[in-house]
């Protein structure tokens, strides 16, 4: 075993420090700041009262601040998320792996909602879910609404409403064209010699995709699982502009978070959130590297 | 005669000397400001600030403005965050009461109390109330609004009305007529986070049904919201819903879409804001601003009105000139206040010393509600904490999805709000 030198260990320290203090003053402190605010009842100025874990329990136990309405809307969305938008995209990236006709234009096509701005996505969803917008026009037009049916109040907060599912429509289709872009550049690394080998022993293209493409994906299908849990676990921007912050019924998380931290003045009970956020987001990653691991194994 | 000439060009250059100091000294202010305020393009005061600012850059060549104008909702994150990093305009928008209260009591808004002696005979006491904290005054207000009742006098009219019913047993059979001729009654929106227009309907039932004193101490906090007028008046709104005075579509509207409705003929009221006169007005249709009538005659009566004075401009402490941003702030205010009034965005809350005869008719219909008012209590959601109002804002949603009853809606209020 080679020692190191100590001009060696100098260089490491000289170079490594800035990127270590970067790292410490932009994610570690503010991690710690929000820890330790969540332990206080303070306005935002003005002096913090300690209240030890009151935030936290308030959280789990009072309707004002209903965490665990948001808690099931954000599993709802990291269900759909795996379950139904990463195989859309799986498919997608499969089929323009195969190298089909236009490859690259419809691609191009699939990955256009990810280059919108998200607030322009929100004001076109808006249109399409109005009372006589697009979408309830589209369903008179194939008869689901008959006449005298009433419209679908699809932003409407409420029992009458689908707020919850509004809202996570658009969210499932902007980012399926990012994780098809994601899977697409795995399905490419797919050694041509293999498919070819497999097709002259004469698989289908579906038992190549299945038993020869797909297995050699799974590291890039596993970050693609922990981007869309993390992803939804934090999701903001969609449901602050369709639901807003103040929601029950499509409240998320994020959205209470800066609803108790910037509206109710609570920077206390928002820190609380953060806190809870950045450890569930940790606890699904290393859940989801276990799982890919032990299939590893 | 050489040296005469000099002696004359001498005098003449000194003479010029003397009299830019003159100018100087009529110009007054000179230095540099910032501004923050909600006034983006497309917000009805956009214009009234576009006036008064280049009227003050006349007034005042030698103050250099920089404004930085923020939509409402993300202003009001902006400047929280700002003022925990001591880094706000010289001069800001804020709101009054609860909204301002918290930065008064954090020592960060500049004490106007000297200040406006200079302008107390344009600006009456009584509208620096809302942000007068322990007897000193912190803001400057600019325009003042109500919530108004606007009626499509046309629509009535094929309901067999001339006029705006005055009685509320009367406004429920107008109803009940409009609903017979297909005419949906009341326009409110009820999309998420609409539910500030939702209490455009609410305060006034409440005000109207328990009195105006009952709101205002349940706003300040000295009366309880577990009250018998509070309940009536909100089972009054459930069956306002119950019996499609509102129509179903709108709990999927935002209030732009809803006030284009109205304008376009579908619902016979909207209740809103008196910052809708000029659009209104502009509309072309025959529209008259009233008040909501009384429902609880020995508890309120006409002339209690929600509203007054919310919208103001303040002076950062931490300003590196305090005295130059104070001046510039009521000056400024009152400008704002004039060219706001004038094109219908709101009534003023200075004292109108101007030719304002342009005023459009739906604007000079509030001022007369106004002018006859004996209770003005502001809005729910500026009088409150902002804690408070959170919790209100929830509990109004639950009212408009039915979801409460006016018993349960009171004491929900009563044991969350302390």
């Amino acid at each position: 075993m080679k020692h190191r030198s100590t001009s060696d260990t100098i260089s490491i320290i000289v170079f490594l420090t800035p990127a270590v203090l970067l790292f410490a003053a932009i994610l570690i402190a503010p991690m710690v700041m929000s820890a330790y605010y969540s332990f206080f009842d303070w306005k935002g100025l003005g002096e913090a009262k300690f209240v030890g874990i009151s935030n936290y329990k308030e959280l789990f136990t009072s309707e004002l601040t209903p965490f665990p309405s948001a808690l099931k809307n954000v599993f709802i969305l990291a269900g759909l998320s795996v379950f139904l938008q990463l195989p859309i995209s799986l498919g997608l990236a499969l089929i323009l792996g195969r190298g089909i006709k236009g490859e690259r234009f419809f691609l191009s096509v699939n990955f256009i909602p990810v280059l919108i701005s998200t607030v322009v996505i929100a004001m076109l969803w808006k249109v399409i879910y109005q009372p006589k917008g697009l979408l309830n026009n589209l369903l008179r037009m194939l008869g689901i609404l008959k006449e005298g049916d009433n419209n679908i109040l699809f932003l409407a907060d409420g029992p009458k409403g689908h707020l919850l599912g509004s809202v996570i429509a658009p969210m499932l289709w902007q980012y399926v064209g990012y994780h098809m872009l994601l899977m697409y550049a795995g399905v490419k690394n797919v050694s041509p010699e293999l498919r070819e080998a497999a097709m002259i022993d004469g698989a289908t293209p579906w038992q190549v995709d299945r038993f020869i493409v797909i297995p050699s994906m799974k590291q890039v299908i596993k970050v693609c699982v922990i981007f869309s849990v993390t992803g939804s676990l934090k999701s903001y921007d969609l449901p602050a502009l369709l639901a807003g912050m103040r929601s029950v019924t499509a409240a998320f998380p994020s959205t209470m978070l800066m609803n108790q931290m910037f509206k109710a003045n609570r920077y206390g009970m928002g820190s609380a959130i953060a806190v809870l956020l950045i450890l569930m987001c940790f606890a699904f990653a290393l859940l989801i590297n276990f799982i890919f691991r032990e299939k590893d194994e | 005669m050489k040296k005469f000439l000099a002696t004359v060009l001498v005098v003449v250059m000194v003479l010029s000397l003397a009299g830019c100091k003159d100018d100087k000294k009529k110009d007054g202010l000179s230095g540099k400001l910032t501004l923050w305020t909600i006034a983006v393009e497309g917000d009805s005061n956009y214009p009234a600030y576009q006036q008064a600012l280049k009227e003050m850059k006349e007034k005042y060549p030698n103050v250099e403005v920089k404004m930085e104008s923020t939509q409402n909702d993300d202003y009001k994150l902006k400047i929280k965050t700002a003022m925990q990093g001591n880094d706000v305009a010289d001069i800001f928008f804020t709101w009054s009461c609860a909204f301002l209260g918290d930065f008064v009591e954090n020592g960060k808004v500049y004490c106007l109390d000297d200040m406006y002696k200079k302008y107390a005979d344009k600006l009456p006491e009584a509208m620096c109330r809302n942000t007068t904290y322990n007897g000193k005054k912190y803001g400057v207000p600019l325009t003042m609004n109500v919530v108004t009742l606007f009626a499509n006098l046309d629509l009535l009219k094929k309901a067999g009305y001339d006029d705006v019913p005055t009685t509320y047993e009367d406004l429920i059979k107008c109803c009940d007529a409009l609903l017979a001729k297909g005419i949906i009654p009341f326009g409110c929106a009820g999309a998420a986070n609409q539910e500030w227009c939702i209490t455009e309907y609410i305060e006034p039932l409440i005000i109207k049904t328990a009195g105006a004193d009952v709101m205002d101490g349940i706003f300040q906090g000295t009366k309880s919201w577990n009250d018998d007028g509070v309940a009536k008046a909100i089972d009054t709104f459930n069956d306002f819903m119950k019996k499609g005075y509102f129509a179903a579509d709108d709990a999927a509207l935002d209030n732009d879409t809803v006030k284009a409705n109205f304008i376009a003929g579908e619902y016979a009221f909207y209740q809103n804001g008196s910052w809708n006169c000029g659009d209104l007005a502009a509309s072309g249709l025959n529209i008259k601003a009233c008040e909501f009538p009384v429902i609880d005659a020995s508890k309120s009566k006409l002339g209690q009105l929600t509203g007054g004075p919310n919208d103001t401009l303040a002076v950062f402490s931490g300003s590196k000139d305090c005295e130059l941003a104070a001046q510039y702030c009521f000056e400024l205010g009152q400008l704002i206040c004039k060219y706001g009034y004038l094109a219908g965005s709101g009534l003023p809350a200075w004292k109108v010393d101007y030719e304002a005869k342009d005023v459009n008719y739906l604007t000079a219909q509030v001022a007369k509600l106004v002018e006859g008012a004996n209770y003005l209590v502001l809005f729910g959601d500026n009088l409150q904490s902002t804690e408070a109002t959170e919790i209100y804002l929830k509990e109004i949603r639950k009212a408009y999805n039915g979801e409460v009853s006016g018993k349960q809606f009171a004491e929900d209020l009563a044991k969350a709000i302390r």
